[in-house]
């Protein structure tokens, strides 16, 4: 079990250390619209207010749709047979234009001369993994699709074609249907509830899966899994969740993200233990498993509230302010906070209290994600940030008297981490994007995991591992469009604090050192 | 019966000039699409300011019309038609950057004018919608003429003399010839990019 949960730690600093996000922006809606990107995006796939505006309306411009689309929406049914229903299927539309982005991305990247060190771990004369100094990454080719049926039904689809792998690292990401503003049907005010169902980012503040850096916020990427070692406090924590993993399940949301309030609420399917079941006696309906790994479903909950600054009152509650040369997204003041529930399930084999008779036992440990966010807008800088923490219950598997094995629970010390990041984001020129970053995570099952490493009792082995408890980056990045749909991005990632301890002997074999990583990446869509 | 009077009217004045001024025709090629054909500053005449506004909408993410000829001193009122914000500027008039001007954003259903007393090509952008673009060729003179899409034009009561006559088409380079116009004549035009 150790050394599973290791590889799966190790896979994912890997991934972290070399693989660049990806992001999106959606020339679907420039062909549909005759419009450029930078009606909706600042430094795509950033939104500017109007994209907002845009987005929550269900992918439409939130008033006269129609006269500003340049296909023509076929329909399917004429608007009169409204009338009769129930005795008809409800008309809609499709879009005119198939509404299909792609994208392609390529990077280069070039590591720091100790981005070896942990191979000093390995005994003398094995084949360690290699890292070279610069690499060329051929990046990722994604179909995204997304567009409005018509009664306010939205969707989107987005999916990575050329990397092996599921969610964030390929594969499919979001894929739903939204039912916007169906408080019209309940006479609420407008827009004040919607309906979304399928896989989905859940709503966290800034979206990972569609931000505009290239490497995600160490944040939303945090899960919380610590490996059992000698040290104290123990814990044993296997939870896979993260911000940053698409939720499959129902949400109900309202409001505006260009001003006022927004909340939503939503049930989601957990799968925290990465297990899926494929059971003989029972066909699930993808033909290949069962997504949850409990009967549980996950809570998540987020309200937000946005402050448009503008002294004029038309100029503050349009989507747009009006600047004496033409509009400009709000000076603006957001403040929100979010929460997440769940219970997350470890299965391991024991045996009853006779101390002999198999069993297995099920720890459903409850834990919570519950944060912070901070947006402000002034012109074209922008500055933000996230604070996150997270608390695991953390049940520790007890063996009583002379059992074989393990024979129940105890509560231990919860499993918890914090922390969260700060961004400011400067558009000096249209073309030109400046941002610094600051990622921060402190967490106890990365400190067990190696961290706080204790040389009096040597782990079993040795892994990538952040060297103090907390883990800061700085990501100096800038971002230039080539086009409105072409970008060519460069990020310095300043990694944290590392060190490589004999696993036999805990003798630190390498200085403290950071393996810091330059990218460079272009990236285009149509 | 008034209006009939006032058409009366009209249909004798343009008589009356007939007798003394003559046409200028002819076909702009080389390039597809529409064109504008003008006559250069006269000199020793000035002309005075047309009292007649022109209209240029956006709507739909678009200039409409794309292309506009005025006489010099022509207000031109931008409407906005849609319910987003747009915006109008120009950065110059024929390159002279100094007489770049932003006319602000202004909402649905509202007009803002501008009186265009300098000459030239004003290349209309949007600051909003980097795709929407439009020009109003603003002529020296009220003798011009928008070519239709074969081309042709036709600039009626220009007084006979000796003048100077420039095609402009959009993207390519406009060329000015010089056109002795008498009665009926002829000036064909052949641009390129
Ligand atoms: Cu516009």
């Amino acid at each position: 079990m150790d050394s599973s949960r290791q590889t799966k730690f190790l896979v994912a600093a890997v991934l972290l250390l070399l693989v660049p996000r990806f992001s999106y922006a959606i020339p679907a809606f420039s062909r549909q619209y005759g419009t450029s990107c930078t009606t909706c995006h600042i430094d795509f796939p950033k939104l500017n207010d109007f994209g907002k505006a845009f987005k929550d309306a269900g992918f439409k411009f939130p008033k006269d749709d129609e006269s500003f689309l340049k296909a023509p929406p076929i329909m399917l049914g004429a608007p009169a047979q409204a009338e009769l229903w129930p005795h008809t299927v409800y008309p809609g539309v499709i879009p005119g234009l198939p509404p299909i982005g792609l994208r392609y991305n390529t990077f280069f990247q070039q590591a720091s001369a100790n981005r070896n060190n942990f191979n000093a771990v390995l005994p003398v004369g094995t084949v360690g993994t290699f890292i070279p100094k610069s690499d060329f990454q051929p990046g990722l080719f994604s179909i995204f699709t997304a567009g409005n049926f018509g009664s306010g039904i939205s969707f989107w689809v987005d999916d990575d074609i050329s990397v092996a792998g599921a969610n964030s690292n390929g594969g499919l990401g979001d894929g739903w249907v939204k039912f916007n503003n169906i408080s019209r049907l309940f006479k609420l005010p407008t827009d004040s509830l919607s309906l979304r169902v399928g896989q989905f980012e859940l709503d966290i503040p800034f979206s990972q899966a569609r931000t505009w850096n290239m490497s995600g916020w160490d944040i939303f990427d945090e899960a919380n899994i610590g490996v059992q070692n000698g040290l104290a406090p123990l814990q044993n924590v296997n939870n896979g969740f993260a911000f940053s993993s698409p939720a499959v399940g129902l949400e109900l949301s309202g409001g505006h993200a260009y001003g006022g309030y927004h909340y939503s609420v939503a049930v989601v399917g957990q799968n925290t233990s990465g297990a899926a079941a494929n059971p003989p006696n029972v066909s699930p309906q993808n033909g290949v498993a069962f997504a949850s790994d409990s009967n549980f479903k996950d809570l998540y909950g987020r309200f937000s509230y946005r402050f448009n600054l503008e002294r004029d009152k038309a100029s503050r509650t349009d989507i747009q302010a009006a600047g004496a040369t033409g509009p400009r997204d709000h000076t603006s003041l957001a403040l929100g906070t979010f929460y997440y529930y769940g219970r997350s399930v470890q299965s391991l084999s024991g045996v009853l209290a006779d101390g002999v008779t198999p069993t297995v036992l099920t720890a459903r440990e409850p834990f919570y994600r519950i944060g912070g966010d901070v947006n402000f807008n002034y012109r074209t800088f922008n500055l933000f940030g996230v604070y996150l923490a997270g608390h695991d219950h953390n049940l520790l598997p007890v063996t009583s008297g002379e059992a074989e094995g393990p024979t129940g629970f105890v509560v231990s010390n919860p499993a918890t981490f914090s922390g969260g990041f700060v961004e400011a984001d400067y558009l000096a020129l249209p073309w030109m994007m400046a941002i610094m970053r600051w990622d921060v995570v402190k967490s106890s099952a990365d400190r067990v995991n190696f961290i706080e490493y204790d040389p009096a009792a040597p782990p079993s082995s040795s892994f990538f591992s952040p060297y103090s408890a907390t883990r800061n980056r700085f990501t100096p990045g800038v971002q230039f469009l080539i086009h409105a749909n072409i970008k060519a991005s460069f990020e310095y990632q300043i990694r944290p604090k590392q060190i490589v301890y004999d696993p036999a002997t805990g003798t630190a074999l390498t200085q403290p050192f950071r393996t810091n990583l330059a990218t460079a990446g272009l990236e285009w869509v149509y | 019966m008034k209006r009939n009077a006032l058409v009366g009217l009209i249909a004798l004045a343009a008589l009356t000039t007939a007798a003394y001024a003559g046409t200028i025709h002819g076909k702009v090629s080389g390039v597809s699409g529409e064109s504008v054909v003008y006559v250069e500053a006269i000199a020793g005449k000035t002309f005075p300011a047309p009292a007649q506004h022109v209209l240029i909408d956006q709507k739909g993410l678009m200039f409409a019309p794309h292309i506009v000829a005025v006489a010099q001193g022509t207000t031109v009122d931008f409407l906005n038609s849609d319910s987003v914000a747009h915006n109008v500027f120009w950065i110059s008039i024929s390159g002279n950057k100094k007489l770049g001007h932003n006319l602000g954003t202004w909402p649905k259903g509202q007009k803002q004018s501008f009186k265009f007393d300098n000459p030239g090509v004003v290349p209309l952008l949007c600051n909003v919608h980097p795709e929407m673009a439009a020009y109003v060729i603003v002529s020296p003179t009220p003798y011009f003429a928008t070519t239709d899409k074969s081309g042709e034009y036709k600039i009626e009561n220009v007084p006979d003399g000796a003048y100077t006559v420039t095609a402009w088409h959009e993207g390519a380079k406009y060329k000015s010839n010089p056109v002795k116009v008498a009665g009926d004549t002829t000036a064909d035009f052949t641009l390129s990019k």
